[in-house]
């Protein structure tokens, strides 16, 4: 008897614990954010977690955070942080979290939801991502400047096409400043792993290249580029620059906060609801300053580079003879342009097999962005599922 | 691009990147010559790597850092001992859970010295006159870590001690058929004991290596299934140091390789080849009459209770 009624009493706190009262706009937010990693990886989830603090700064957020969850489990621990702590808003940042955090919002129809670099909403969940691409250019435009061999490397994670736009745009910025030069790339099948971080970018060096980018979630490439005094841009930018001060010339740094805050002032204000976030879909880049070229914190270029970008000359088909350290400046300004009036993926295009890939006149969308394949003509190494 | 540069490249980077292996291979070869499957490299070397790390920043020197490494592997293996061998638990479940407990705590303690470099380093250094020969010179003995030359000694003391002194036959027997050993007068809780700790203490010095030679960084899980590696080479060297001197340098020369030969053939095929390589060696060698000579320890991983056989 005893039994039966604690265990009713406990399913009626369940429901009521778990029922959530649908949000009516001026009501403060609880915002609960699922990582996939550790706040302490200094790139991925420390830059979500960068984000999820300025969105404290809101007078009418709060927020709860889950670290470390393993993509696949993050069902219960969204059910959890609704049921528990009373979130009506959840963002979850990984990929893989797509799938169970559109089953959760199903779940959860009064509840708002946002899930970072995916394809799938629904009425009460948003898809959102910022993306390096124009920053990987604008550092390519650096490198082809730099480089004294002619040959500069990029140590990637996994072939996939986040990876291989970063590279194509990297390397259209090299070919722009250095049309003869090189762009070497290595796989290392993780997202961490320092180890082969290491060896990769010693054959690199082996294969003869001086200039260092990369995607990996540890400062390995900055280390040992550094060892070697050659120089290389920071993933993330500004935690990367204390462990090679004088060789890190820029980097890929980037800002979730600018996200966040407007997201979740749009639900404060009314404008989103829980039945039109179906299209609703962020895709910042620099004119919205989610992305941006760093080297440390506040400063764009190491000024230990800028009279060497300044005394090399490009023949530019647009602007003439000009230098390095103006064409990467008029570039950062047309990217951070609200009417942005350059873009590296514009036509005519053609990938290194010779299949034109970008035609004359026009840009790529944001779909051929996301599904890349093609390999740029400067590339040189591997490229799995590479089109004929 | 000339044959020696390649031959140089490789050589040199194969040293560098099998140092760690290597060591913790003579440990994990000492622990299973005494029957006791260790599965908690991979968590010895983080709680290695972590403080070889810490101690290193704080005292500005990296041997004593490596020093403090190999103590605290020591001690931390002494978990999976008293599991083990005093309270005769599964070998397998103790050394995964030392793996688990390794991980974990390494992480979390650890988390105070993510995304600090290191400058007090241990520096990489040239043999003098060896240096000058050609080929061999560059390959060998330039630019290498001294950690480097250490673990080349432990592991040569390692065979001679294991093959052709009393401590070694004592050592074997106990892995070989404790029962007998016993009714020699050996101790088997003792050398066993006493074999798991080199273990550890190898497996936490090959960490810091890691943390203080090879990266100079820490981050939770840096070594990356290292570890494991060290498992698999353990049974790839017949549970001998000098094959194990082989057999590391080999896999990371194997290692090395795959990632200079990317541009000519798939990186996915690379990335398999080591361990392709070590499976193919073993099925060669364990064939017929070779699997004899092949050296498993026969006690390995059975809890010995005297009486019981």
């Amino acid at each position: 008897m005893n039994k039966r009624f604690l265990i009713a009493a406990m399913l009626i706190l369940a429901l009521v614990g778990g029922a959530v009262v649908a949000y009516e706009p001026g009501e403060d937010l609880k915002v609960g954010f699922i990582y996939v990693g550790p706040i302490g990886d200094f790139g991925w989830t420390y830059s979500h977690n960068d984000g999820r603090i300025a969105v404290e700064a809101l007078p009418f957020a709060s927020t709860v955070i889950v670290e470390s969850v393993a993509e696949g489990q993050e069902g219960p621990v969204i059910d959890d942080l609704i049921a528990q702590h009373g979130c009506n808003v959840i963002l979850t940042t990984s990929f893989g979290f797509m799938d169970g955090t559109l089953d959760a919002a199903l779940r959860h129809p009064d509840v708002f939801f946002g899930h970072a670099s995916g394809f799938k909403r629904a009425p009460n969940m948003m898809s959102f991502m910022a993306d390096f691409y124009q920053v990987y250019y604008l550092n390519g435009l650096i490198a082809g400047a730099l480089t004294e061999t002619g040959k500069v490397g990029y140590v990637g994670a996994f072939p996939i096409p986040e990876v291989k736009r970063h590279m194509n745009a990297w390397a259209m910025g090299v070919k722009a400043a250095n049309p003869d030069a090189e762009v070497h790339v290595k796989w290392i099948y993780a997202w961490f792993d320092p180890g082969a971080a290491t060896e990769a970018t010693n054959a690199l060096i082996a294969d003869g290249c001086d200039v260092f980018a990369f995607t990996e979630d540890s400062p390995t490439v900055v280390q040992v580029a550094a060892e070697n005094e050659m120089i290389s841009f920071g993933h993330y930018g500004s935690q990367m620059y204390q462990f090679a001060p004088d060789y890190v010339v820029s980097g890929q740094a980037i800002d979730w906060g600018k996200i966040y805050v407007d997201f979740l002032t749009k639900i404060y204000e009314g404008t989103y609801t829980t039945s039109n976030l179906q299209h609703v879909d962020y895709w910042w880049l620099m004119t919205q300053d989610a992305v941006f070229p760093e080297a440390a914190p506040g400063v764009p270029i190491n000024p230990l580079y800028i009279d060497a970008l300044k005394a090399y000359m490009i023949d530019d088909p647009t602007f003439g003879m000009i230098s390095a350290y103006d064409l990467h400046n008029i570039r950062l300004a047309q990217f951070s342009d609200p009417g942005v009036t350059f873009d590296p993926f514009q036509g005519p295009i053609m990938d290194r097999n010779g299949n034109e890939v970008v035609q004359a006149g026009f840009w790529l969308s944001v779909d051929s962005l996301i599904t890349m394949e093609w390999a740029f003509e400067n590339i040189v190494g591997p490229w799995p599922n590479e089109p004929e | 691009m000339s044959w020696e540069s390649w031959v140089v490249e490789t050589i040199s980077r194969a040293l560098a990147f099998g140092t760690p292996l290597l060591l913790a291979t003579v440990g994990e070869i000492y622990a299973e010559r005494s029957g006791v499957l260790n599965l908690g490299v991979e968590g010895m070397m983080l709680m290695g790597a972590l403080t070889g790390f810490a101690v290193s920043m704080g005292s500005g020197n990296p041997w004593v850092g490596i020093l403090i490494a190999g103590l605290v592997g020591g001690a931390f293996s002494l978990i999976h001992a008293f599991a083990t061998i005093t309270l005769r638990a599964n070998q397998v479940v103790s050394g995964l859970a030392l793996t688990m407990l390794g991980t974990g705590l390494s992480g979390v303690i650890g988390r105070a010295y993510e995304g600090f470099p290191l400058w007090s380093k241990l520096g990489r250094i040239d043999v003098p006159v060896l240096s000058k020969i050609p080929v061999l010179g560059p390959a060998v003995f330039e630019n290498q870590s001294p950690m480097t030359y250490i673990a080349i000694g432990i592991a040569i003391i390692g065979w001679l001690v294991l093959f052709k002194t009393r401590i070694g036959i004592s050592i074997r027997a106990v892995g070989e058929d404790p029962a007998t050993a016993d009714s020699l007068g050996i101790s088997v809780p003792r050398v066993r004991y006493l074999c798991v700790m080199i273990g550890g203490v190898l497996a936490g010095v090959a960490g810091a290596y890691w943390s203080v030679a090879y990266r100079t960084a820490w981050s939770g899980g840096m070594t990356a299934g290292l570890g494991w590696i060290v498992i698999a080479l353990t049974i790839f060297a017949f549970w001998n140091p000098l094959y194990g001197l082989v057999g590391a340098f080999f896999f990371a020369a194997m290692r090395v390789l795959s990632f200079r030969l990317q541009n000519w053939l798939p990186p996915e095929l690379l990335k398999a080849m080591p361990y392709l390589l070590a499976i193919l060696v073993l099925i060669v060698v364990s064939r017929g009459t070779l699997q004899k000579r092949m050296g498993a320890p026969s006690a390995l991983a059975l809890p010995y209770t005297r009486g019981e056989d």
